[in-house]
């Protein structure tokens, strides 16, 4: 696994990543499968989520609060600022046009 | 503006492929990723789409003169924002580079879906671009502080000039009366 850009949070990112890669496994195919109607992926999608925050919030708050402040000590915090507002990305990227994934 | 694209299928079905993306860093062909860090997640509750936004950290040498030319060291950051639409089995990374933004940008874009059960398409796109305007107005800025100098030192040529002849010729009055 790879470690964080400060040394100090590599231990948090480390267990977070773990976690959400384990949640991860357990999420995506079922949200394959649940992805056929909307009303089943809206409970599917749901229930993962609050999951997702029971079982990682607490270590992804240590963590995030860790990388944030090693962000700013990088100098990084005004150039991500930058990036956000030049190009947010809220909302996911359309396929492109002409291509068959219309499922 | 400069293009770069190119396109594969990894032998894997994609939700393995999209699992695996989690693990693609550490790799041993790619050691310039030195770290990977998780800045925001979130899930959306109604469409399941998992959006997360990265910052990755490589170390890669670069060629002296841009190191000259340009400052930066030998790390380099970029951001990265991607969508998992397990319902539309779209996956999206899209990556603009955080160092050196202000002289250029790299925008690249990611893109995995399914082909059949087992194999899955990765499509990579990638626009890199000066900033043009920057460059100019920066231009405009080295020439004006040139001219700028060039009429101090030129004002100082001449007075300077104008003591020096007058020294030298008054000496030579004085010592030769």
């Amino acid at each position: 696994m790879s470690q964080s850009l400060s040394e100090e949070c590599t231990p948090l990112k480390k267990e977070y990543d773990s976690c959400f890669n384990s949640w991860f496994e357990g999420y995506l195919e079922p949200a394959i499968v649940a992805g056929s109607t909307p009303e089943k992926r809206a409970e599917h999608s749901k229930r993962k989520a609050d999951e997702f925050d029971a079982k990682c919030g607490k270590i992804w708050r240590q963590y995030k609060a860790c990388v944030t402040q090693a962000v700013k000590d990088k100098g990084l915090d005004k150039l991500l600022e930058q990036a956000r507002q030049e190009n947010p990305l809220v909302d996911p990227i359309p396929p492109p046009p002409g291509s068959n994934s219309n499922k | 503006m400069h293009f770069f694209s190119q396109s594969f299928q990894y032998e894997h079905p994609w939700s393995h492929v999209i699992i695996g993306m989690w693990h693609k860093y550490p790799n041993s062909k790619c050691t310039h990723v030195v770290s990977v860090d998780t800045l925001d997640r979130s899930i959306d509750p109604v469409t399941g789409i998992i959006r997360t936004e990265r910052v990755l950290g490589c170390k890669q040498k670069a060629p002296t003169w841009i190191v000259k030319l340009f400052g930066g060291s030998e790390d380099a950051f970029v951001r990265e924002i991607s969508f998992v639409d397990p319902a539309t089995q779209n996956v999206t990374i899209t990556s603009v580079n955080l160092s050196l933004s202000q002289f250029a940008t790299c925008y690249e874009q990611i893109r995995y879906s399914p082909v059949s059960p087992n194999r899955t398409a990765f499509t990579q796109t990638a626009e890199v671009q000066a900033r043009l305007a920057l460059w100019r107005s920066a231009a405009d800025r080295l020439e004006q502080w040139l001219v700028q100098r060039f009429e101090q030192n030129a004002q100082l040529g001449k007075s300077g000039f104008s003591d020096v002849l007058r020294n030298l010729w008054e000496e030579r009055h004085q010592a030769s009366p």
